[in-house]
């Protein structure tokens, strides 16, 4: 039995090893434009459209990242980039929010729950994302401007309490996953749909609830065509659309400040990532207990 | 979020003062150009006590104005492309400014003619202009023959700087182009144009033209270029090129010798190469079409009142204001670009930062100068013809071929177009 | 109880039955009723029938954007597909410093998409990029991959491997949810990895990967931004002109909100007979624990 158990522990070493291997390769190759994000941050202006372009700026500014920061607070009387960071904070949580409480419950309903007219109305809900946006574009408009909420944040953040079809149809699909008699053991153990919900579905969809959260928390801080049609003030603009003001109809960007301010602004979601996907790792522990 | 809105309308308030009338000022302008036109505002804000212009950075203006005028809130001056002009004024998106401006004294006696012109259309006056920008061609002194080394001794005719760029060009051993004397695609902004420098029109108020002899003629000469260079090299090539905004820019690296570019070229050399030994002259003419020496596009950024503004009035006084000899000059020298106006200071030509700012002033003027033509269908006319030029650049089409195409495309949608906008 | 259980599903379905109603039926009903107007945004819509639908068969552009845009489907959906389940497989497994590397791979999709297009612009560049010089270090000539029409299509479906991050973030979260225990049965069956991988894994998975594969269809269809930056107007010669971009083009460009609509009703239609399909092929193999 021993040489057998050798061979197998040296077949698992070599299969690390190619995975590092594997692993390492293939991240240089994704990290690649990261790379030059950051190094074009730290460049002078008249190195960050030189061709043959270079990576190691011939000396690294700091100062780029405080001046991207006060860009344009000489013209507006205030920081813009703080301001927006805030405006963004506030529209990112509540949608956050939002959209994990609601999702998580509709698409509860849609993976098992019986209701007449269930199957047809998860087939418009798939369908209303087949619709271009543009499309939808004016009559949306339309209606947020009749609600009164044109220049606020509501357009941006009050839809995610309503679910989303993307996040439904997600979850449903994790939701299927579960077996039925789980559910059925705590029926007859007397529990109600919500109970259910609470104590047995959702703490076995932590790693797809986390999903929800982590892409709802990257459309709403990146987005950047919402914040653009629906806000109209300066100091209610956020981030995304922030980063526009770096950039010249004419030419001209400021490309090392356009990187820096960018570096800035996808800093949160990188480490909010970092976090979230350690509940992934604490997934595959209670997964065992299936 | 409703503490920032609410925040938003105080600082309306705190900084338009009581009784002032706040105006919304949308403009696409970031960055160096926004700044000038913030001194502009300013200046206006400061200079009488019953308007206040406010003055926003917009992305995407045109989409946001028009959705914005469909909602019934527009801006009260939006900034604007005249490229869009006819289009946006076919859609009712606009104010008619004739009645105001005819009170204020502003006319065809105000403006250099073919920057008045373009902003007429169908019986109504649509915008005055902000800033606008003549044509022309920048000859690296540097790179061209000694005798061909000044505006006076520069060939005068297309075919004479034809033989010029062929001799000056450089190959590599392995047939890559290392210098062009000229290209035809490079910048590439104005592809859709080349047949007017051979006579040709687009459109001559009902019909299109876009396989006239005259436009096949123009792509024909394109084709010669794609051919003797060759169009793999060419493409090839061009992809080097680095953004004009930048030391790499072609022109400023050497990589042309020659370039059809904006007035404010001038000021991006400055910037980035200020040691370039450049000049600039008239882009050549046919050798058999003497008369149509002095050809140059002209453009202009436009100041729009917005159908359905708040305050139509307030809004034309400071689009009065920017029209004052002595503001629409500083703010012009700011971008870099010649004046609009009739009326040019002597002051002007001399602190201005091109050296050859009187040669722009001067294609301005120029009885041959040309602005994109009158048709409200024109962002799908520039579109149609700059594919028909790459579809010659790259060789997939003959000329009369892709002319011929975009002759019909075009029709087509000028024929829905007059049905569905101009019929109604 | 029968009864019971309809209300309490509706119940639970209500926060979005009522987010249809209020935020996007009408938006749709519109956007269809548009579809048969002349309508410029700007100006009222007067009803013009199908004749926004009779002038698309015959517009040479709409029929150029979608070829382009269905090739760029049919590379790019399959292409990431694999490439995210694979990567998805590979960090999944128990090494050292696993946080850090799945953390790299999900970077590119936080990328905004201005220094994505930059940075691609040189690696692709046919003049001085990275690839070509690549090439020549192995002495092959490289095709010009953003000058020449030819190529075009082909460096963006390359491009879309670099956005596979976001399905592979949810094919992790699906792999937590495949019962230790199934693997311990398979392996004492003998199974090798490979065998793992194809009956237990990829089975277990499988309602995740129908919903990455109709969601990269949903959104291959409707590629916008990256070709937009890259190349202005599909240049060279609409080469890399999209249905998304053409309809954007009509809506706001050219002010043609009808003809953008009937454009967008028709893409509704392509996207739902695509995903019909990809439904109807999956149906044997999607495996549902709770069927």
């Amino acid at each position: 039995m021993k040489p057998v158990s050798q061979s197998h522990k040296r077949n698992r070493q070599m299969q690390t090893m190619i995975t590092h291997i594997a692993l390492v390769t293939l991240s240089v190759l994704f990290v690649v434009p990261l790379a030059w994000m950051i190094s074009t941050s730290l460049k002078p202006i008249t190195e960050t459209l030189s061709n043959p372009p270079r990576w190691i700026p011939s000396h690294v500014l700091w100062s780029n990242y405080p001046d991207a920061v006060k860009y344009g607070s000489k013209e507006l009387g205030y920081i813009p980039f703080l301001v927006y960071a805030r405006n963004t904070i506030i529209i990112t949580v509540l949608s956050v929010g939002g959209a994990v409480l609601s999702n998580s419950i509709v698409a509860y309903s849609f993976a098992r729950l019986k209701w007449p007219g269930r199957d047809l109305f998860f087939g418009i809900t798939l369908a209303t994302m087949m619709v271009p946006f543009p499309v939808v574009m004016v009559p949306t408009f339309a209606l947020f401007k009749y609600l009164g909420w044109i220049g606020t944040f509501k357009p941006l953040w009050v839809p995610a309490f309503f679910a989303s079809a993307f996040s439904i149809f997600l979850l449903r699909q994790f939701y299927r996953t579960i077996p039925m008699e789980l559910s059925e053991a705590a029926k007859i153990d007397g529990c109600s749909e919500l109970r259910i919900f609470t104590d047995v579905i959702v703490p076995l969809s932590r790693p797809a609830l986390m999903v929800v959260a982590l892409f709802t928390f990257m459309g709403s801080w990146n987005d950047f065509l919402g914040p653009m049609i629906y806000l109209v003030d300066q100091n209610t603009f956020t981030l995304s659309l922030g980063l526009q003001a770096y950039q010249s109809q004419h030419g001209g960007t400021p490309f090392n400040l356009l990187m820096a301010a960018s570096c800035l602004v996808i800093l949160p979601v990188v480490i909010v990532f970092f976090l979230a996907q350690k509940v992934f790792i604490q997934g595959i522990a209670t997964s065992g207990l299936k | 979020m409703i503490g920032a809105s609410v925040m938003g309308d105080k600082a309306v308030s705190r900084q338009g003062g009581a009784g002032r009338t706040t105006v919304i000022y949308w403009e696409k302008w970031t960055g160096d150009e926004a700044t000038e036109m913030r001194k502009v505002v300013d200046a206006f804000n400061k200079s009488q006590d019953k308007i206040y212009v406010r003055y926003l950075s917009i992305s995407g203006v045109d989409t946001k104005t028009m959705l914005a005028t469909a909602g019934g809130n527009p801006p009260d001056i939006a900034g604007i492309w005249l490229d869009q002009l006819c289009e946006f004024s076919d859609a009712k998106a606009l104010t008619d400014l004739s009645p105001m401006a005819k009170a204020a004294g502003l006319g065809p006696d105000t403006y250099i003619k073919g920057y008045w012109d373009p902003l007429n259309y169908r019986g109504g006056l649509w915008a005055l202009p902000s800033t606008p920008a003549s044509i022309a061609l920048h000859v690296r002194t540097d790179l061209v023959p000694k005798e061909y080394g000044s505006p006076e001794t520069f060939p005068k005719t297309i075919e004479a700087l034809d033989e010029m760029a062929m001799k000056i060009s450089k190959k590599r051993e392995n047939g890559d182009l290392e210098m062009a004397g000229f290209l035809p695609s490079n910048p590439g902004w104005w592809n859709f144009a080349w047949g007017i420098y051979f006579g040709a029109s687009l459109f001559d108020g009902d019909k299109l033209t876009l396989d006239s002899p005259e436009n096949v003629r123009a792509f024909k000469w394109v084709d010669k270029y794609a051919k003797t260079f060759g169009s793999k090299e060419v493409q090839s090539f061009q992809s080097g090129f680095g953004t004009f905004a930048s030391p790499q820019d072609p022109f400023m690296q050497g990589k042309v010798a020659t370039e059809l570019n904006g007035v404010w070229k001038a000021s991006y050399i400055h910037v980035y190469k200020p040691d370039t030994q450049w000049f600039a002259v008239p882009f050549p003419y046919p050798a058999d079409r003497k008369d149509l020496a002095g050809h140059s596009e002209l453009s202009q950024d436009v100041l729009t009142i917005p159908r359905g503004a708040k305050h139509p009035q307030e809004a034309f006084e400071f689009i009065k204001f920017v029209q004052r000899q002595d503001v629409m000059e500083g703010l012009c020298k700011g971008h870099g670009k010649n004046s609009p106006l009739e009326k040019v200071s002597e002051e002007f030509f001399k602190t201005h930062r091109n050296k050859f700012i009187r040669l722009f002033d001067s294609l301005a003027r120029s009885p041959k100068a040309f602005s994109p033509p009158q048709i409200g269908i024109l962002p799908q006319l520039q579109n149609e013809m700059n594919v028909a030029f790459q579809e010659v650049n790259t060789q997939q089409k003959s000329p009369d071929q892709a002319l011929h195409d975009a002759q019909n495309r075009v029709s087509d949608l000028w024929t829905t177009y007059k049905d569905q906008v101009l019929n109604k | 109880m029968r009864g019971r259980d309809a209300r309490v599903g509706i119940l639970f379905a209500m926060p979005w039955i009522m987010g249809f109603l209020i935020f996007m039926a009408y938006p749709l009903v519109a956007s269809l009723v548009t579809s048969f107007t002349n309508f410029s945004i700007l100006r009222p819509p007067s009803f013009i029938g199908i004749d926004n639908y009779k002038e698309l068969f015959h517009d040479q552009v709409f029929y150029k954007s979608l070829g382009n845009t269905l090739l760029y489907v049919l590379g790019a959906v399959p292409l990431t597909t694999v490439a995210a389940i694979a990567l998805a497989l590979l960090l999944n497994t128990k090494v050292k410093g696993m946080s850090f590397y799945r953390t790299m791979f999900f970077l590119p999709t936080l990328v905004p998409m201005v220094a994505l297009g930059t940075l691609f612009l040189w690696v692709f560049n046919g003049d001085y990029g990275l690839l070509k010089a690549g090439f020549a270090k192995v002495h092959m000539s490289s095709p010009n991959w953003l000058g020449d029409p030819a190529w075009s299509k082909w460096t963006l479906i390359l491009i879309s491997m670099w956005g596979c991050g976001q399905a592979m973030v949810i094919y992790l979260a699906g792999l937590q949810d495949v019962p230790v225990s199934l693997y311990e049965a398979a392996e004492l069956d003998g199974a090798k990895a490979w065998a793992k991988t194809k009956n237990v894994t990829l089975p277990m998975i499988s309602p995740v990967i129908l919903f990455n594969v109709v969601m990269g269809i949903i959104g291959a269809l409707q590629i916008f931004a990256v070709p937009y930056i890259m190349f202005p107007n599909g240049a060279p010669a609409r080469s890399a002109y999209f249905y998304a971009m053409y309809l954007y083009d009509n809506a706001f460009q050219y002010q043609r909100m009808g003809y953008a609509s009937a454009m967008g009703w028709v893409l509704f239609l392509i996207t739902l007979t695509l995903t019909l399909i990809a439904l109807k092929l999956s149906n044997k193999h999607v495996h549902y624990e709770s069927n």
